[in-house]
C-alpha cells in the first residue's frame, strides 16, 4: 500500500482539527459534570462566525481568532444564564444532557436560518504543496496542524503551571474538596465553558478549513468523531483526549485509504467499542470516577 | 385532510410505541439508551425484507435477502429482531461501562449503523433506502386509500393496547420494582442481590423489540425507509417526548409522544403555507427544542408525572423481597433533588 504512508499526513491534519475539540469537549465535561451534545453546534456557529469575519476582508486566521473568542464568550455566557439556572434547580444529569441537546437544535437551526441550507467556503490562498517525506501538505494544512500543536501545548500548561489550571483539575478531580480548599468552583466552571468555547471555536473554522467547506451540519456529523477521540482516551482524560484525538483521526484517514471513505468512521467507531471492551474506562483511564451518574 | 390526519395519527401511535420501549428503558431503569432509533430502524428493515419478496437481479433495489410473509409475521420478526440487537448492544455496552460511557457508546453504535447501510448499496439498498414494500391486507381490502388508513389505524392502535398491558403489568409487578430501584440507586439494588447488568440487559432487550416493533408498524404503512430517517438527533426527539410526557409514566410517554412526534414533527404540515420549507423545517426543529426547554425549567416531572407508590406498613404481597431497595431507593431521591 503505497498510499498508506501519504494519508498519514491527512490523518495528521484530521487529528489536529480533532485535537483541540476533544479536549475542549472532555475538559468541560470533566470540571463541570455536563455532557455537552451542543458542543458541535457550537463549533458550526464559531465556523460562521469566521466566515462572516472573512467575507468583512478579514484574513482567515484572524477571522478564526475572532471565531474562537465568539465561541469562548457565546459558551461562557450559555453556561450562566442557561445552564447554571437549570442545575441550580436540581436538574439531573439527564436533565442537564436533555438541555444540551435542545440547545443543539436551537444553535444548528438558527445557524440554518440566518445563512441558508447550502454550504460555504472559507477563501483560502492558492495552495502551494510543502513535502515531508512521502507525505505533502498545503500551506494552510500547516498552519491547522501547528494550531493543533500549540493547542496540545497549551492546554499542558495551562493544567500543570497556572493556578487556574490547578484549580480545574482540582475541581474536575473532586468538586466539594476543591470548594472546601477555598477554589471557586463557580468561577472554575465559568473558565471551564469559556476555555472549551475557545476551543471548539478555533477547532469548527479548522473544521471548515479542512473541508473547505461550512455547513450547518457540519458540527452534529463531527461531534461524533469528538465524543469517539474523548472517550477512547477516557472520558474526563485530557491527555487520553489528545491521544484518542491522533488515534481517531489517523485511523479515519488510513481506513478511508484501505476500505474505501464510506466505510472510514466505521472503522474507527469499531476500534473504539474493542479498545472499550478490552479497557472499559478508555486508554488511559486513571482514577476517572462518575461525574454524578447513577 | 380526512386523509392527512390519518396519517399523522397513524404516525403518533408508532410514535407512541416507541416512546413506550425507550421508556421501560429509560423513564423506567434509567438507561440512556442513545441508539433509540436504531431498533425502530432495524424494525422496520427487518419488517421490510421480510415482506418485499425474494431479490431479483432486475430489480431496481438491491437487498440481501428478502421473503414474502402474511401479516403478523414481518411484526413478529421485526420484534424478534429488536430483541436480538438490544441483547447484542447490551452484552457489548452494558455489562463493563459506565453509564456516561454507555450513553455515549450507543451513540457512537447508532450512527455505526447508519453509517454500514449507506456505505454498502448491496445490503439494503444504500442510502437510497428500500421502497415498495407492501402493506399488510391491502390488495384483499377493496377500500380505497381513507378506509384502508382507517382499517391500518385500527391495527395499529389494537398492537398499541396490546403493549400498553404488557407493559402496565411488567411496571406493577415485583420486576418493576426492580427497575426502578435500579433508576434510583445502582448500588442499593446490587447490594440487596438484585443483578444490575442482567436487569439492564432485559429491558434493552424487551424495549428494543417493542421498538423495533414501532418501527415495522411505520414501515408497513409508508412503504419505503431510508438512512437519513433514521440518524442519531432522532433519538433526540423520542427522548424529548419521554420527558416531556413524563418519564416513567405510560400515559404521559403517550402524551409527550402526541404533542413532540404529532403537534410538533408532524402537524406543522396542517400550518397554512408561510414561506419555503427549509424555514419550516427550521422552525419546527428550534420550537420543539423550545418546548423541551421550557418544560424541563417548569414541569420537569412531565405533562402527568410518574405515579407515586404508596405501600401501607403490613402489607406483606408488594413488599415482599424488596423493602430494602424501597428504602433506598426513596433515600437516593431525597439527595438527588428532582
Amino acid at each position: 500500500m503505497n498510499l498508506v504512508l501519504p494519508s498519514l499526513g491527512f490523518g495528521i491534519i484530521t487529528a489536529s482539527t480533532l485535537l483541540p475539540a476533544a479536549v475542549g469537549f472532555t475538559l468541560q465535561f470533566s470540571a463541570t459534570g455536563v455532557l455537552n451534545i451542543a458542543f458541535g453546534a457550537q463549533m458550526t456557529f464559531a465556523a460562521f462566525i469566521a466566515y462572516v469575519c472573512t467575507q468583512a476582508g478579514l484574513s482567515i486566521w484572524l477571522a478564526m481568532a475572532a471565531a474562537a473568542v465568539c465561541g469562548a464568550l457565546a459558551s461562557a455566557l450559555l453556561n450562566r444564564f442557561l445552564l447554571t439556572p437549570f442545575a441550580r434547580r436540581g436538574t439531573t444529569f439527564f436533565g442537564m444532557v436533555v438541555v444540551t441537546i435542545a440547545l443543539a437544535l436551537l444553535v444548528e437551526y438558527a445557524v440554518e436560518l440566518i445563512w441558508g441550507p447550502l454550504p460555504v467556503s472559507y477563501p483560502l490562498t492558492a495552495p502551494g504543496l510543502v513535502h515531508v517525506g512521502p507525505m505533502s501538505f498545503t500551506h494552510s494544512q500547516l498552519v491547522v496542524l501547528a494550531i493543533g500543536v500549540v493547542f496540545a501545548i497549551g492546554t499542558h500548561a495551562l493544567l500543570r503551571y497556572t493556578r487556574a489550571g490547578k484549580a480545574i483539575r482540582a475541581v474536575a478531580d473532586n468538586r466539594d474538596l476543591a470548594r472546601s480548599s477555598g477554589i471557586s468552583a463557580q468561577r472554575i466552571t465559568d473558565l471551564a465553558w469559556l476555555v472549551s468555547g475557545l476551543m471548539g471555536g478555533a477547532a469548527g473554522v479548522m473544521l471548515g478549513i479542512s473541508l473547505s467547506s461550512v455547513s450547518y451540519t457540519m458540527g452534529d456529523t463531527f461531534l461524533l468523531e469528538i465524543v469517539a477521540a474523548a472517550v477512547l482516551g477516557g472520558v474526563g482524560q485530557v491527555y487520553g483526549a489528545m491521544l484518542g484525538a491522533l488515534v481517531i483521526g489517523v485511523l479515519l484517514q488510513e481506513s478511508a485509504i484501505v476500505l474505501g471513505g464510506a466505510y472510514a468512521p466505521i472503522s474507527a467507531f469499531a476500534v473504539l467499542i474493542l479498545v472499550l471492551l478490552i479497557r472499559p474506562t478508555g486508554i488511559l483511564a486513571g482514577a476517572a470516577k462518575a461525574k454524578g451518574v447513577s | 385532510m380526512d386523509y392527512y390526519l390519518l396519517t399523522v395519527c397513524i404516525y403518533v401511535v408508532v410514535g407512541i410505541i416507541a416512546c413506550w420501549g425507550l421508556n421501560l428503558q429509560f423513564g423506567e431503569t434509567g438507561v440512556l439508551n442513545f441508539a433509540a432509533v436504531l431498533f425502530v430502524a432495524v424494525g422496520a428493515y427487518t419488517a421490510s425484507l421480510f415482506s418485499l419478496g425474494h431479490p431479483t437481479p432486475a430489480s431496481y433495489q438491491q437487498y440481501f435477502w428478502g421473503t414474502s410473509l402474511p401479516w403478523p409475521l414481518p411484526w413478529l420478526a421485526a420484534g424478534v429482531a429488536g430483541g436480538a440487537l438490544g441483547l447484542l448492544v447490551g452484552l457489548l455496552v452494558l455489562r463493563r461501562l459506565r453509564g456516561d460511557y454507555q450513553a455515549m457508546v450507543l451513540l457512537v453504535v447508532s450512527t455505526m449503523g447508519t453509517y454500514l447501510v449507506s456505505a454498502d448499496p448491496g445490503l439494503l439498498n444504500g442510502s437510497i433506502g428500500l421502497a415498495s414494500i407492501p402493506a399488510p391486507f391491502k390488495s384483499e381490502l377493496h377500500t380505497g386509500q381513507v378506509g384502508y388508513e382507517l382499517f391500518y389505524l385500527g391495527l395499529s392502535v389494537v398492537t398499541a393496547l396490546i403493549i400498553f398491558e404488557a407493559l402496565r403489568r411488567i411496571n406493577a409487578s415485583p420486576l418493576g420494582r426492580v427497575l426502578r430501584a435500579v433508576r434510583e440507586n445502582e448500588q442499593a439494588a446490587e447490594a440487596v442481590g438484585h443483578n444490575v447488568a442482567a436487569t439492564k440487559l432485559l429491558v434493552m432487550v424487551v424495549g428494543g423489540a417493542v421498538a423495533a416493533l414501532a418501527g415495522a408498524i411505520e414501515v408497513q404503512f409508508i412503504g419505503a425507509w431510508a438512512p437519513a430517517g433514521w440518524t442519531y438527533p432522532e433519538t433526540f426527539g423520542l427522548f424529548a417526548a419521554v420527558i416531556v410526557g413524563g418519564r416513567g409514566n405510560l400515559g404521559g410517554v403517550a402524551v409527550g409522544a402526541f404533542l413532540v412526534q404529532g403537534l410538533f414533527l408532524e402537524g406543522t404540515v396542517l400550518l397554512p403555507d408561510f414561506g419555503n420549507p427549509d424555514v419550516i423545517g427550521a422552525v419546527q426543529w428550534m420550537s420543539l427544542a423550545t418546548l423541551i426547554l421550557l418544560f424541563l425549567w417548569f414541569r420537569p416531572q412531565g405533562v402527568i408525572p410518574e405515579r407515586q407508590r404508596k405501600f401501607r406498613e403490613g402489607q406483606a404481597g408488594p413488599l415482599r423481597g424488596l423493602l430494602p431497595a424501597q428504602a433506598f431507593a426513596r433515600v437516593g431521591r431525597g439527595q438527588q433533588g428532582a
